[in-house]
């Protein structure tokens, strides 16, 4: 193909293969005259530049010469030491010249452009070639067998190779040998050549034939065999190119015929040396394998002569010729159609060829099968032989599993081209995180040691920064006993020392300072305020009390209720050491008042280690945090004095609040009501103050009058003690009354307590405090709301601004089981996405969620997107480092996202297991073409579900019942070997759930999905995007998702379970809607969901066409045969016999439980197969295979019917065969193992 | 080249400090003959790499009994079989479950070499297409176990060099790069109909390589809303003799030419779009006769702006690029038979992880190294 041309007659040179860009230089041809008869004569240079499409050649830069030139030849000596960046330029002129321009120079338009010139030939110097290793050294040819070595570097002086042949002649070649640099040949028009030594700097040898009609034109070695050149010949009644071995050089060793006159120029390639170009008189252009002396190609000519050809050296594919006509033409001997480039703007407008194929037929394609017939000179027939440079050696390509598959292709001996090689492919496993794949290892072998505490532990010792080690502790403490103290201990709270601690400050002189009283964690700082209040309300660290130590302070005027309070809702579970704390804390409202309220300290409790706190001296913190320490222990002892004597009262007789309500503020109350003093004889004055009222109501038993007084005449303790005798009713009300009426700073937080609701305080409180906050839940919270009300906390930290608190929120989501929102918060908090942080993170998961299930006993929540996101992330990345049956385990179950579905499929169809669909969907089909069997087929796919599923219910029940309640209550326990980390969460794969994790084990008899997958299916999902698990095999295929379901299925399907939902626990409405289905056990036992949940999703995402019912039919079919029984025809029931009748003779024979148990079940699962013979919808192909099984089978021999059963399954639709081939596969083997 | 070199005598021992080539630098470290390079100017580690394992052993040999050159080999989408094409015509498939070698398939159809193949998504089946020097295409399909021509395409007027299916979200659609220059692409439209679009002169004088962009746009991944349809537009990379790397995208059902990418000095051998990961950056790497291995990213979602980034110059043509499925590291493969991979590192290097001779997971061992660093 043609790709440009230059008008001129010229002879040419391409710059050298180093040099980028390509260009060709051109010197006025001595020899010819064009039509002006000009004798000016120039040097010009081209670039090669394919982007541009045109024909045309930009030049680059010329040079006006008083020479022409015979022969010009371009050295790319001086380019590595950019002394001539673009190499040298060397012309042999008409009188004996011989120039070295600068090209650069010549380029950039400079004057200076010869390097050196000589003069020294006699006559034209025709023949110039540069030593190809040694590119300082150029050979040139003149007339009287002149032939000169040139340096270069010492242009001055040249050498010759040896003495003058005789008879005298001109030199029309000189070429170096290609392989050995100090060879070179020279050839003259006689025909003779001579292959000089310039080491011995003699002739060596000398070719010719004895025919004398060989009149040399062009002469050239063979690029790779040292010893190997050719001739040309000139002469028309001799136009052949002459292959010579020196070794044999009495007669050329080949003879390459083909030119009907003679040849004027010849070229080999460097790139491919079974590529020799030539020129002749007969206007051609040839291409040979010399080595054949085939003619491998011919080029399209015009009607001149050329007289020069020369081989781009830098693109293999592209050659120029020069010819008389005036043109120097640059092809690509590639073909192609230079078509193309005359039309290239007609191209632009339709270059997509949009109407390629305008009828629609498809099949032929007539307008591009037949390019050749309306162009003829357009296209041109590649070489016959493909060029090496075109001929991949070498190829590593990867492959699913980190596998990565390289070839191997022994190189080619020129010498013995024929010698036998093996040509191999290796498959090599590529793996580049170790370090990842031991962590995972260490993680396996924990779930499957099931050792949660001994993994937390060696986390948390190898932690790098505290927080880590303390989400290990959090993590860590969910396996131990007392889940909630344990939590309690990491936050700061241990209730034992707590209790020591304030027995010890009950016994201690009212000298010791206050602050001892003070639980430890809580004097461990001041804390902001939790209520928000203005900081000269009474302290913070009341709150902290409150939370630490579970008692309320006693604060001025509330005192009295809050130790009611406190006895209304006992703590926990040492009322004992709250009720001491009463009497303590009643020193601690103006301690801290003065003192703690006023200095605090934001920074301290953040980092404040958790792990230190109980065990530190909290006179220690105290002292830090408070210089003016000394101030107020001054202070207190007189109100300590006076709460001693309350404090032992309280003690004695604290069962009657009444007692010892009043005790503890007489003073500071601010209503100043009277303590009642046991001295006085009982008042009951009926005066009309509200006294003489209260009094009244008090004695006609109206509680409810007397508290109301109470309230309105704010005396509080009062109207509290009144209302505890009046009742629960009214002591509630009376308590939200209170709360309304009272803003202290801890009202808030006293609220909470006895209206245990805790809500607001964790919506309101501050930050900072986030740790008692949690404290306080932990100590509170009921079991059914502990894990919302650690989500509240922990979504309010993520919220914060400050980074620290937002990874603190992971603490929470720990505490919740929250395993979606520790995900996200996590994965917030971690920059990157390297295969180790990703680790770290699915350590956390899998711990997390072996966790929630054993702690919470029942479903976690579900997996969401996110999770669902990282898990398949890490499947992928275990996969890509080839750990596949591992990576399988973590895929999430109940996900549909597409790309989960697809690496489940993969990661099994590559561990060899029968994949749950088979790739033979039906070829969609474009966008917007519909599929005009999808309707009847998706109907057929829809319709059996919703008439069986009802029946098939009861059906059902046993064999889940059997199996569902095992593992529920004690999952970890039961079942720590299996890989399925995902099992008590929601349903594990059923395929892979039962296989250990890392044998290659032939597929268990489980692997039929559908079936296997309504025994495991042991409870209800509550993920509002878990797809019941069965409807993966048909989402596998899914269509592409530019595929819109059709519109006509999903009104009955989409209403379906609607319909269904109300009916107890329908497994549609389990399936789909089980977020809303409140848990029950029993629900789940006695109504374990089957199969069908499935449906609606399936034939919704399903494209048209998938074969959503097939796969689903042998679930539907097992049930169905209990309802309608059709007869299997006559000719079929050989098949039932046999298989039955093998699955006994097995049975009969097998010892191992675990064999039986398969055998029992393909016995049922083979159901599906009758099913299929009963509705007759096997293909003949399959049937023929059964029968052909069946016989085999009563012939015993187990193996033929293995190899057919492998024949079916390769040769059929998998969605039509995979109900029960694996089945059969299964029983074939157990047969031929048990030799029955 | 002078970089070349001075690797080469490094390996021999016989290079003195002097003449140690600045821009790269060998660092050995450990005992096994293990060796970690770096190129270009800065020093790496890798600290996740195996001290005592190279990252790449052979687990499977498979002996194809080819009888001329393979040009390549490759393996379906669950890596449980291989397909490799020869010079001597042929394709085959092999069955390489658990490391053995089961001749499938020996399909004859081609006239000449056989320069690349391609499996489809088996979503559609089990379909292999194969490219010659015989200017054709052949698309083969597995039906009932067998082998078949499923169609044969015959639009090219020269060596056809490379096949490559298109995502399966786009149904089944091939583009075929020639050395006519041209790119068709093939889509099957059902019923045994294909359609054919072609852009004529995509690289003057021979497109040698095509390669697919994945399907979703980078980015899209993240904040996609389920259900709703992404936004798919068709583009692939291809590359060829003009010296250039092309993008193409397909607006309103014509192919149009969307990015020019240059750098490279010579033929464009092999090109390949990277597998997304779900990062908002489109990758591709680049090779060439020129033995420069180029990464291009694209950060913007206009698809506008690519930089190049060297990720090495090698003494010899580099023949062929493969991604792995996740998309992280790239396997080089270079016309003195070895094959390399290569990583980014954190900091956006790229770092030679292992250097394989011939497929035999062995690395050469360096002696002098340590000396050098002195």
């Amino acid at each position: 193909m043609k790709l440009k041309e230059i008008n001129r007659t010229a002879i040419q040179s391409w710059s050298p293969a180093q040099h980028h860009p390509i260009y060709l230089a051109t010197g006025t041809s001595a020899q010819q005259l064009d039509a002006s008869f000009s004798t000016n004569a120039s040097l010009e240079f081209f670039e090669l530049d394919l982007t541009e499409p045109s024909l045309d050649m930009k030049s680059c830069g010329s040079l006006s010469s008083s020479h022409r030139y015979h022969k010009l030849v371009w050295a790319p000596y001086g380019m590595d030491d950019q002394s001539h960046p673009s190499g040298v330029l060397i012309a042999g002129g008409e009188n004996g010249n011989v120039i070295l321009y600068d090209s650069a120079k010549i380029m950039a338009g400079e004057t200076d452009v010869i390097i050196a010139e000589s003069d020294k030939h006699t006559g034209p110097v025709r023949a110039l070639d540069v030593n190809p290793f040694q590119t300082n050294l150029v050979a040139s040819g003149g007339n009287e067998s002149e032939i000169y070595i040139w340096d270069m570097n010492n242009f001055g002086s040249p050498m010759t190779p040896g003495p003058k042949t005789q008879p005298v002649e001109d030199v029309s070649c000189v070429s170096w040998n290609r392989q050995v640099q100090h060879i070179l040949a020279s050839a003259c028009p006689s025909g003779r050549a001579s292959v000089w030594d310039l080491r011995k700097n003699d002739l060596i040898i000398k070719v010719s034939d004895h025919s004398n009609r060989m009149h040399c034109s062009g002469l050239a070695w063979n690029p790779e065999v040292a010893t190997q050149l050719v001739l040309s010949s000139e002469d028309d009644r001799m136009p052949v190119i002459q292959m010579w071995d020196l070794r044999f050089a009495t007669s050329p060793f080949k003879i390459l015929e083909n030119h009907t006159r003679g040849v004027l120029a010849i070229a080999w390639s460097l790139a491919d040396p079974e590529l020799l170009l030539s020129c002749g008189k007969d206007n051609r252009i040839l291409c040979w394998n010399p080595n054949t002396a085939e003619v491998l190609y011919e080029l399209p000519t015009s009607n001149q002569w050329c007289f020069d050809i020369q081989w781009c050296p830098r693109n293999p594919a592209v050659l120029s010729a020069a010819s008389f006509d005036g043109h120097i033409n640059i092809y690509s001997i590639m073909g192609g159609t230079n078509q193309a480039q005359s039309q290239r703007h007609a191209d632009q407008i339709s270059n997509s060829f949009g109407n390629m194929d305008p009828f629609g037929t498809g099949q032929t394609l007539p307008p591009l099968q037949l390019p050749q017939a309306p162009a003829p000179p357009a296209t041109v027939n590649p070489l016959k032989k493909p060029p090496k440079w075109i001929r991949r050696p070498v190829g590593a390509s990867f492959a699913f599993g980190g596998k990565l598959v390289s070839l191997e292709n022994p190189k080619p001996n020129p010498q013995q081209p024929q010698q036998p090689a093996s040509h191999v492919v290796h498959v090599s496993q590529v793996i580049t995180e170790t370090a990842f794949l031991k962590r995972s290892d260490q993680l396996q072998a924990t779930l499957s040691a099931g050792s949660f505490v001994d993994f937390c532990q060696g986390k948390i010792d190898a932690a790098e920064n505290e927080f880590e080690k303390t989400l290990w502790s959090f993590l860590k403490a969910n396996f131990e006993s007392d889940i909630r103290s344990k939590y309690l201990e990491l936050l700061g709270y241990n209730k034992e020392e707590l209790a020591l601690k304030i027995s010890a400050a009950l016994e201690e002189k009212p000298a010791e300072p206050p602050q001892v009283e003070v639980p430890a964690p809580v004097s461990l700082q001041p804390l902001p305020d939790i209520s928000l209040m203005p900081p000269t309300d009474p302290p913070e660290a009341a709150f902290n009390m409150i939370a630490a130590a579970v008692v309320p302070p006693v604060d001025n005027p509330e005192a009295a209720f809050d130790m009611i309070a406190a006895a209304v809702v006992p703590p926990v579970d040492n009322p004992e050491a709250a009720f001491d704390m009463i009497a303590a804390t009643n020193l601690q409202p103006a301690m801290a008042t003065m003192e703690i309220d006023s200095i605090p300290d934001p920074e301290e409790p953040a980092a404040a280690d958790p792990e230190d706190a109980p065990t530190s001296k909290p006179e220690e913190n105290v002292d830090q945090v408070l210089p003016e320490e000394e101030a107020v222990e001054e202070e207190i002892p007189l109100e300590e004095e006076e709460e001693e004597t309350a404090a032992p009262d309280e003690e004695e007789e604290r069962s009657p609040p009444e007692t010892s309500a009043p005790a503890p503020s007489p003073a500071q109350a601010p209503c100043q009501t009277p303590a009642p003093a046991p001295t006085d004889g009982v008042s009951l004055s009926i005066s009309q103050d509200v006294d003489g009222l209260i009094t009244q109501a008090l004695l006609t038993g109206d509680f409810e009058g007397a508290v109301e007084l109470c309230l309105h005449d704010n005396r509080m303790a009062d109207s509290i003690i009144l209302a505890i005798a009046g009742g629960v009713e009214l002591l509630q009300k009376t308590q939200k009354k209170y709360f309304t009426k009272t803003h202290s700073k801890i009202t808030k937080l006293i609220s909470a307590v006895v209206m245990k609701d805790w809500h607001d305080i964790l919506k309101t409180c501050d930050l900072q405090s986030w740790k008692e906050a949690l404290a306080a839940v932990m100590t509170y919270a009921q079991p059914e709301e502990f894990s919302a009300l650690c989500d509240l906390l922990g979504g309010r930290l993520e919220a914060a601004e400050d980074a620290q608190l937002q990874a603190q929120a992971c603490l929470c989501y720990i505490c919740a089981g929250n395993v979606e929102k520790l995900v996200s918060c996590w994965t917030r908090a971690q920059e990157g996405h390297s295969p180790l942080s990703l680790q770290d993170l699915v350590e956390k998961v899998v711990v997390l969620r072996r966790a929630v299930e054993q702690t919470q006993h029942s479903g976690p929540t579900a997996i969401g997107i996110l999770l669902a996101e990282k898990m398949s992330q890490y499947a992928n990345l275990l996969a890509s480092q080839g750990s596949l049956s591992t990576a399988i385990t973590y895929l999430p179950d109940n996900t549909n996202q597409v790309s989960v579905q697809q690496l489940r499929d993969r990661l099994s169809r590559a561990l060899g297991q029968q994949a749950a669909t088979a790739p033979a969907a039906p070829v969609p089909i474009q966008r917007a073409q519909p599929q005009p069997r999808a309707p009847t087929q998706t109907q057929h796919a829809s319709a059996p579900p919703q008439h069986t599923f009802t029946p098939i219910q009861p059906a059902m029940v046993p064999q889940p019942t059997a199996a569902a309640p095992m593992p529920m209550p004690t999952p970890a326990a039961s079942a720590p070997a299996q890989p399925q980390y995902y099992q008590p969460v929601e349903p594990p794969g059923p395929m892979y759930g039962m296989q250990p994790s890392c044998t290659a084990a032939p597929p268990p008899p489980s692997s039929t999905p559908g079936y296997m997958y309504s025994q495991q299916y042991q409870r209800p999902q509550n993920g509002w995007n878990d797809p019941p698990a069965l409807n993966r095999p048909s989402k596998k295929k899914p269509a592409p998702m530019n595929y819109a379901p059709p519109a006509p299925i999903m009104a009955p399907l989409g209403a379906d379970p609607q319909a269904q939902q109300g009916l107890s626990g329908p497994p549609q409405a389990m399936g789909q809607h089980g977020a809303q289905v409140p848990y029950s056990g029993m629900q789940q036992q006695l109504s374990p969901p089957p199969m069908n949940p499935a449906m609606p999703k399936t034939s919704m995402e399903g494209a048209p066409g998938a074969p959503t019912g097939d796969v689903i039919q042998p679930l539907q079919s097992i049930t169905a045969e209990k309802i309608l029984k059709k007869p299997i025809p006559d000719e079929h029931l050989v098949l039932k016999t046999t298989f039955e009748g093998l699955i006994q003779k097995c049975l009969a024979v097998a010892t191992d439980p675990q064999t039986k148990r398969k055998l029992d079940d393909a016995n049922k699962r083979l159901e599906a197969l009758y099913d299929k013979l009963r509705e007759q919808t096997l293909s003949p192909a399959i049937v023929g295979g059964l029968h052909n099984m069946a016989r085999s089978v009563e012939a015993r021999s187990y193996t033929e019917g293995l190899s057919i059963h492998t024949h079916i399954v390769s040769n059929s639709n998998f969605s039509e065969t995979s109900a029960f081939m694996p089945v059969l596969k299964v029983v074939l083997t157990q047969a031929n193992k048990l030799g029955v | 080249m002078a970089s070349l070199e001075g690797t080469e005598r490094g390996n021999t021992g016989e290079r003195t400090g002097g003449e140690l080539d600045t821009r790269w630098v060998q660092i050995k470290i450990d005992l096994e003959g293990t060796v970690f390079r770096g190129y270009g100017a800065t020093v790496w580690t890798h600290g996740v790499l195996p001290l005592s394992q190279n990252p790449v052993s052979v687990i499977n040999t498979v002996d194809t009994s080819h009888e001329d050159m393979i040009h390549d080999a490759q393996m379906d989408y669950y890596g449980t079989r291989l397909a490799t094409c020869s010079s001597d015509r042929t394709v085959k498939i092999f069955d390489v479950k658990n490391g053995g070698q089961i001749l499938v398939a020996d399909l004859r159809g081609h006239e000449g070499p056989v320069w690349q193949i391609a499996w489809a998504h088996p979503m559609f089946g089990n379909i292999l297409a194969s490219c010659s020097y015989d200017r054709k295409v052949i698309i083969w399909k597995e039906e009932n176990g067998a082998w078949d021509k499923m169609y044969e395409y015959c639009g090219h007027e020269s060596s056809v060099n490379s096949v490559c299916w298109g995502p399966y979200d786009f149904g089944l659609i091939l583009a075929c790069g020639s050395s006519d220059g041209a790119i068709s692409l093939l889509t099957f439209t059902g019923d045994q109909q294909w359609d054919v679009k072609k852009i004529s002169n995509a690289h003057t004088i021979g497109c040698n390589a095509v390669s697919w962009a994945p399907a979703v746009v980078p980015g899209s991944l993240i904040d996609q809303p389920s259900g709703q349809k992404p936004n798919y537009v068709k583009r692939f990379v291809s590359g060829g003799c003009d010296n250039l790397v092309k993008l193409w995208k397909e607006e309103d059902g014509q192919w149009k030419e969307d990015q020019k990418l240059e750098a490279h000095s010579d033929w464009v051998r092999d090109v390949g779009w990277a597998p997304s990961i779900g990062l908002p950056t489109s990758t591709i790497a680049s090779c060439s006769q020129d033995g420069r291995v180029f990464i291009w990213t694209c950060d913007d979602p206009a698809g506008n702006t690519w930089t190049a980034k060297l990720l090495h110059k090698f003494s010899d043509v580099v023949w062929h690029v493969s991604w792995s499925i996740t998309g992280n590291i790239l396997a080089v493969s270079g016309g003195d038979n070895k094959v390399t991979l290569w990583k980014e590192s954190m900091d956006g290097q790229w770092a030679c992880i292992s250097d394989v001779s011939k497929g035999q997971g062995a690395v050469s061992s360096i002696t002098d190294t340590q000396q050098n660093e002195q």
